[in-house]
């Protein structure tokens, strides 16, 4: 159990790190005017589930980004599964791109396409040359991507177009066009954030048990506590491109999480937009009327169920 | 600091400030740009009074227009079997050229996209390029390459397609600047390379797009397709051509008659197809599943599982897309056949390319002198101009009627929309011909046949730019009491009034390389020395006029650039 006293980077430079799949050290990232990543440095462990957590804007899809060398760095350095994604380029990094799946929250699928098709361009980093459409694809990937449609459930779907499907099913998609690379590591952004609460919980539902299931290591981003105390095994809480706290879930309460929110927040309407972003209130009173609520409860038991199964 | 004591007093005695309305800084390249437009207006109304456009002449001159019907009696085709011939062969022609212009286009496009461009510098040459293209007309492309090539179909493919990358280039940069690049960006991430991100990110974003596109700049060469007849280029245009040079007037409208039925078919058919292809979602529940499925051919694969999948069913959407593709294949495999292209002549052009390109340069003005050559071109933008303020005028009314969210009733918009299609398929050669008979030789022919074919064309692109608008500011209006005609000058008019503007200014692009052209059966401007300098073989001549057009549409596209920017 993290000491709560002390929320800033509990978990940093434990024993976890030795065996980091993801270690990042000293990033800072600036757009023009704006910080993005402030002096950043986090190391994931293989087979961690872990939640970054902030408000939009607070640099969370920045650090996703940098982890699948789609940003650099200014400066610092990011090690993603060995090798230094900040300095590759070329094939080199695409390789490591192809072991790192990613989710997006707007899904990105090609909406002219079938399912199948888009499920496809996730193997891409695999064979050679530009493919159209199915044209050119091996019959042994097409049945590779027929079982990640499979294990998501979209099977029956296969040959429709991915703009018909709605919008559970397209992040569903998504996370089987993220399967197919085989990843180690998948990064998740918001990745439930367009969807109603019912897809969004089987959605994070879903992400958890293929994680346990295929042992891969997940960095998701999120912007709800409850959501996030239930889901993962860690956070890593974002406030203006920083790190201001990084602990395990387990024994961990909406209040504490808001209480360490609110003590390196100044102002008081920072903090009430961090109440109404967050879905939380800082008082004492449990929120009982949240819609997101409910859901988190349900949302709780499957999860509890899933780590369950890890153990 | 006692200073600001002493003052604050005074401060206060003065008069109470009045609030004021905080004033709007207009910026001043907004400024500017206003002023450019204001003086461009300006000089399209001196251009359409120097054009002479007279309506009482224009009335005597119905005179010689009874005189003309009189002598073409009737009307008269050429034999059936060369009829179809010699429009298959037009058909065939203008379709392997469009298709060579966009197969060039696309490493063009994308070059040219800042979005996929390796670099600006890349940017920059590949929009040059398109603009080059496009500047110079197919018309003195055609006279050089029937210079180089064996007569047959070659000049007239290889002159449609080197002009129409530039514009088939530009609206596929275009598509692609405009696609969601998320579905790239994901690519990216899993590991793609940047033509694989091209191929299956981009290419099926762009694709209805483009084939939009190379279908409409397939209608704007069949019509073209026209003037090429009379620099040498087989089909319908060149018997055309034939026919009114020996005054076998009826044996020409004849001939006139059978282009404009064929455009307006292409037209409806390319129609079909955009359609049929932007169409929506098939839903699995239209009728041509219904009927499959009777048939038993299509329908959920019973093995539901990974293995059973792995073939896509034939369902409706699948055996629509094989057979248009199927039957697209057949129309260019069949085109290629009926153009009977002499290959050999991509082998043999290269001896001659030398001495071509060697009677093309210097320039020089010839005998006419540089203030008559001057005189000419500045003839040919006064039609333009004049046209093109005669176009947005009527286009302005048609175009508003035709759209669905203006026009008062569904069948005014269906009857504007008609008339529209018809005069986009009159190829404006053929007005021109008809309107020089009436009114006799000059730019005042020129300009009502430009003016005139321009309103199919910017009606259309007004229309569809309003039916686009936001419906949220016109239902407002609605809904607070204003009337019909205050919704659309208050509502609709300010929303669609960028498309207006660079619609417009197209249209004025269009309009330049157009007057030059018409000039060629007589419309006025420089076009006619550019067609007896090209029957003299006086080539450093021709250089000189397309060096000229060059310079202006080079201009006028500058200026589009820079007003659609400010006005964004």
């Amino acid at each position: 159990m993290p000491e709560l006293s002390d929320p800033f980077r509990t978990l940093t430079g434990s024993a976890l790190a030795a065996e980091g799949v993801i270690d990042v050290r000293g990033v800072t990232k600036t757009f023009g005017e704006t910080t993005a990543l402030q002096d950043v440095s986090l190391s994931v462990a293989r087979g961690e589930i872990v939640v970054l957590l902030g408000l939009s804007g607070s640099g969370k899809s920045t650090l996703l980004r940098h982890l699948d060398g789609l940003d650099r760095p200014d400066t610092g350095t990011v090690t993603v599964l060995g090798a230094a994604v900040s300095r590759l380029t070329g094939r080199p990094l695409r390789a490591l791109r192809g072991q790192v799946g990613f989710v997006f929250q707007q899904f990105e699928l090609v909406g002219s396409l079938t399912v199948l098709e888009n499920v496809l361009t996730g193997a891409l980093f695999r064979v050679r040359g530009p493919r159209l459409g199915l044209w050119g694809y091996r019959r042994a990937l097409k049945l590779a991507a027929l079982e990640k449609l499979d294990r998501v459930g979209l099977l029956a779907q296969s040959y429709q177009r991915a703009d018909t499907l709605s919008g559970g099913q397209q992040q569903r998609v998504g996370i089987a066009r993220a399967l197919m690379q085989n990843p180690r590591i998948l990064l998740a952004d918001e990745p439930v954030a367009s969807l109603d609460p019912e897809s969004s919980a089987q959605i994070m539902a879903l992400i958890r048990e293929i994680a346990v299931d295929s042992d891969l290591t997940v960095v998701c981003s999120l912007h709800q506590v409850d959501l996030a105390l239930s889901w993962g095994d860690r956070i890593i809480g974002l406030r203006h491109g920083e790190v201001v706290l990084d602990t395990a879930t387990q024994g961990l309460s909406k209040q504490n999480v808001m209480e360490i929110y609110g003590r390196v927040t100044t102002s008081t309407g920072e903090l009430d937009a961090i109440e109404t972003e967050l879905g939380s209130a800082v008082d004492d009173e449990p929120d009982e009327h949240g819609e997101l609520d409910e859901h988190g409860e349900l949302d709780l038991q499957t999860f509890s169920l899933a780590r369950e199964n890890r153990r | 600091m006692t200073l600001t004591l002493e003052r604050r007093p005074h401060v206060a005695d003065a008069a109470p400030p009045v609030p004021r309305a905080p004033q709007r800084r207009a910026h001043p390249e907004k400024i500017a740009a206003g002023l450019t437009l204001l003086a461009l207006v300006v000089t399209c109304v001196l251009a359409l009074i120097s054009v002479d456009i007279s309506l009482p002449q224009m009335a005597t001159s119905w005179s010689n227009a009874t005189r003309f019907f009189d002598r073409v009696g009737v009307i008269s085709f050429p034999p059936l079997p060369e009829l179809l011939y010699l429009t298959a062969l037009t058909v065939g022609l203008v379709l392997l050229g469009t298709l060579f212009a966009a197969f060039f286009s696309v490493p063009l496009a994308w070059l040219a996209a800042a979005n996929t461009s390796p670099g600006r510098g890349w940017t920059a040459f590949a929009r040059f390029l398109g603009v080059l293209t496009r500047a110079v007309p197919d018309v003195v492309l055609a006279m050089v390459f029937v210079l180089m090539f064996s007569l047959g179909t070659l000049p007239g493919i290889l002159a449609i397609g080197i002009h129409s990358i530039g514009m088939i280039s530009k609206l596929f940069a275009d598509a692609i600047e405009q696609i969601e690049e998320g579905p790239r960006l994901a690519i990216r991430a899993a590991g793609g390379t940047r033509l694989q991100e091209f191929v299956s990110g981009v290419l099926p974003q762009v694709l209805p797009s483009w084939v939009a596109t190379v279908l409409h700049r397939n209608d704007i060469n069949l019509r073209g397709s026209v003037i090429l007849g009379y620099v040498g280029v087989a089909g319908l245009g060149l018997e055309m051509s034939y026919a009114f040079k020996s005054l076998n007037y009826s044996l020409g409208l004849g001939i006139a008659l059978v282009i404009f039925a064929l455009c307006v078919v292409m037209e409806i058919v390319s129609s079909a197809v955009r359609t049929v292809m932007l169409g929506l979602a098939p839903t699995g529940r239209g009728l041509g599943d219904r009927l499959l499925r009777r048939l038993g051919v299509t329908g959920q694969n019973s093995k539901m599982d990974a293995a059973g999948q792995l073939h896509r069913p034939w369902d409706y959407a699948r055996v629509r897309n094989t057979v248009w593709g199927g039957l697209a294949a057949l129309i260019v495999v069949g085109s290629v056949w009926i153009c009977d292209i002499q290959w050999g002549d991509f082998l043999t052009v290269w001896s001659y390319l030398p001495d071509t390109a060697s009677q093309f340069w210097p320039p020089s003005f010839g005998a006419y002198g540089a203030p008559i050559m001057f005189a000419a071109m500045g003839e040919t933008i006064a039609i333009a101009l004049a046209a093109t303020i005669l176009t947005v005028l009527a286009s302005l009314v048609i175009g508003s009627l035709a759209a669905r969210n203006v026009a008062p009733t569904p069948r005014v918009r269906a009857g504007m929309r008609l008339v529209l299609v018809t005069i986009r398929g009159i190829p404006e050669i053929i007005l021109a011909i008809v309107l020089i008979v009436v009114t006799g030789l000059g730019a005042q022919a020129g300009t009502i046949a430009l003016a005139i074919g321009g309103v199919g064309l910017l009606g259309k692109l007004l229309a569809d730019s309003l039916e686009e608008v936001k419906p949220g500011p016109q239902q407002a209006l609605t809904a607070a009491g204003a009337t019909r005609l205050q919704v659309y000058a208050g509502a609709t008019v300010p929303q669609g009034l960028k498309a207006l503007i660079g619609h417009s200014f197209y249209m004025l692009d269009t309009n330049i390389r157009a007057a030059t052209i018409l000039g060629l059966v007589g419309g006025g401007g420089v076009g006619y020395y550019l067609l007896n300098a090209g029957q003299g073989s006086r080539y450093d001549l021709v250089m000189t006029i397309v060096l000229m057009i060059l310079v202006t549409v080079v201009v006028v596209e500058g200026l589009a650039m820079w007003m659609r920017r400010v006005f964004r």
